[in-house]
Order: C-alpha cells, then sequence, then structure tokens
C-alpha cells in the first residue's frame, strides 16, 4: 500500500486547476471525466510521481458545510511542504494569491498561509533544521 | 454480457455540438422503433434506467418536482447528486440535471416510432466521450426495448470496449476536436 492520492474539495475545478498550476506552480496530472464526474490531479514538478492532489468538485451538502467551517476557523484543508517557505511565498505573492499568515517561525517550523480562492486555506511548511 | 461480446456501434451519426463560450452542449438524436410511451417509461423509471443509463436513479423522473439521487455508475469515485426535475411533459419532453449538466429530453411521435433527442452540456475537452458513452447507451437502449438485451455498457466497460474508442475518435473528428487523451498517459505506462 503506498499514499498516492490526496483529495481537496474546491468549489469550481477550471478555477482550481488555473491557481494549483499558475499560481502554487504544480503540475496537471490525470484529468479525465465520466459524464459530470471529473477526476483531476496535479502533482509536484519537483516529483511528478509523488503524492497527487485530487481536486474534487464540492457538490456534497455535508462536504460544503464542513469546508466552510474548516475555512472560517483558520484551519487548513491541505498542508505542502517547502524548502524556502519565504521564497515561495514572495514567488505565491507575486502571481496575486492573498496570504492570511504570512511566513512565521513556530516550534519546529516555519509556516504561511494562503487562500487557494476555490474555498480553502493552504498551509506552506518549511520544518526547522537543528 | 453475453450477446453483448458480438455487440458493435454502427458509425458516430446523429450528433451536433453547439458552442457557447466554455460552454458546449451536445445535441444526440436517435429514431427508436418504439411508441414515446414506451421510450419514456425507459426515460424515468429506475428499473429501467438501471438497464441502460449512465447513472442510477433513486426515483422516478417523470415528475416535476419530484427529487431524485442520481449515482453516476463507475465514477472513480462515489458520485451522487441531487436533481429536482424542472420539467415532465410526458410523453414529450423531460429536464433535469445531472450533476453539473443540463439533461433536456425530447420525444418526438413518429407514429408508432419516436425520434429521441438529448441536449446536455458538456465539458469541451470531454464532449467526444460524452457522444461515444451516449452513442453506446442509445443501442443498449434500442435492444432493450426491443426484448433482445445486451446489458448496461457504461463507465469502464464502454471505455474499455474497442467500440467506444473507435466512436470517440470519430465524433472528435467530427466535432474538429482533439480526441482526448485516453486512456490516460499513466495507465499506458504500466
Amino acid at each position: 500500500m503506498k499514499i498516492k492520492v490526496m483529495s481537496l474539495h474546491v468549489d469550481d475545478q477550471s478555477k482550481a486547476l488555473r491557481f494549483y498550476t499558475e499560481v502554487l506552480g504544480f503540475a496537471k496530472k490525470t484529468d479525465f471525466s465520466q459524464g459530470p464526474y471529473r477526476w483531476l490531479t496535479v502533482a509536484s514538478p519537483e516529483e511528478p510521481d509523488g503524492t497527487e492532489l485530487q481536486l474534487a468538485l464540492n457538490d456534497n451538502p455535508a462536504a460544503k458545510a464542513y469546508q466552510q467551517a474548516l475555512f472560517q476557523q483558520g484551519q487548513p484543508a491541505a498542508m505542502f511542504f517547502t524548502d524556502d517557505v519565504k521564497g515561495d511565498y514572495e514567488r505565491i505573492k507575486s502571481r496575486g494569491a492573498e496570504f492570511t499568515k504570512p511566513p512565521t517561525d513556530v516550534t519546529g517550523s516555519t509556516i504561511a498561509m494562503l487562500k487557494d480562492t476555490c474555498g480553502n486555506l493552504i498551509q506552506l511548511t518549511q520544518l526547522a533544521k537543528y | 454480457m453475453n450477446e453483448g461480446a458480438q455487440y458493435t456501434p454502427g458509425p458516430a451519426s446523429g450528433a451536433q455540438i453547439r458552442k457557447d463560450g466554455e460552454k458546449w452542449t451536445l445535441i444526440l438524436v436517435r429514431e427508436l422503433r418504439h411508441a414515446p410511451e414506451k421510450v419514456w417509461q425507459a426515460l424515468t423509471d429506475p428499473a429501467h434506467l438501471r438497464e441502460w443509463a449512465p447513472f442510477d436513479a433513486d426515483g422516478n423522473l417523470g415528475t416535476i418536482g419530484t427529487t431524485v439521487k442520481l449515482t453516476t455508475v463507475g465514477a472513480p469515485a462515489l458520485h451522487v447528486t441531487e436533481t429536482t426535475v424542472t420539467r415532465a411533459d410526458a410523453p414529450e419532453v423531460l429536464e433535469y440535471k445531472w450533476g453539473g449538466f443540463d439533461m433536456r429530453w425530447e420525444l418526438e411521435d413518429l407514429g408508432g416510432g419516436t425520434r429521441l433527442t438529448l441536449w446536455t452540456n458538456i465539458g469541451h475537452r470531454f464532449i467526444s466521450m460524452g457522444a461515444a458513452g451516449w452513442h453506446i447507451c442509445f443501442d443498449v437502449l434500442d435492444h432493450l426495448l426491443s426484448g433482445t438485451p445486451i446489458g448496461r455498457m457504461v463507465g469502464p466497460d464502454a471505455m474499455k470496449f474497442g467500440g467506444w474508442q473507435r466512436l470517440n475518435a470519430e465524433y472528435a473528428k467530427q466535432f474538429g476536436i482533439e480526441a482526448p487523451n485516453w486512456p490516460p498517459p499513466a495507465a499506458q505506462k504500466s
């Protein structure tokens, strides 16, 4: 068994694809549809065969309520690791993304938080080196 | 699918697309040798839909205002959407939504037969896949109504089928679009 895909609910898949590729810098991995269902994933160009992130259309009322509650509480729906959180912060911000938390030192890591424009907060994490 | 093994779909035909920006509508026409009342039942009764349609319904779609849950068959993750029937003029016009798709069915009486027309909006990158899928569904429906069922062929069953792949390429050519990359590169590699 391997952890290969993680799912994230988004309110618009086309918008999400643009944000996760053009703003965050991931690459589209798989995109196909069956009827109204669209399976869409992205992966990191640093790790093209690594874990995929599924951008799943949130058309489920229960999931919508959960997504909104997490967002309002300031809880990230997903967390990405980076070796350069400050560099990523500048790069992503320059492409128009809205951060709710600039790079901030916390125990064991430096984190930043941004809005993905599709209903979620995303956390960037750089682990501290001791 | 015993008889399904011998089934070969005919050439791509009866499909048009209408473009409105990003939103494309697929229009499919099929003439059936069955009365509109019989076709109407196949379009609305969950027990009939289960025999040919790409979704299962948990209630009858034949009454305006009814809320019905539709389950996409064979989707890679459980996909259930709720719809409210917005038009049900038996046996002529039926409208509801399947997920984000508007579904409009029109049944025209051909004196014993029916000209069935489906309008459905669909992402333009996948419109030839949709046309190929519905083409096969309509063949399965025709066999079902004739009393010689060949078994539902949707989702992965259809996509594995050579006839579907040919239709997908033919419809893509007719529509002047590139056929979607199928199977996905990841599946081709292994």
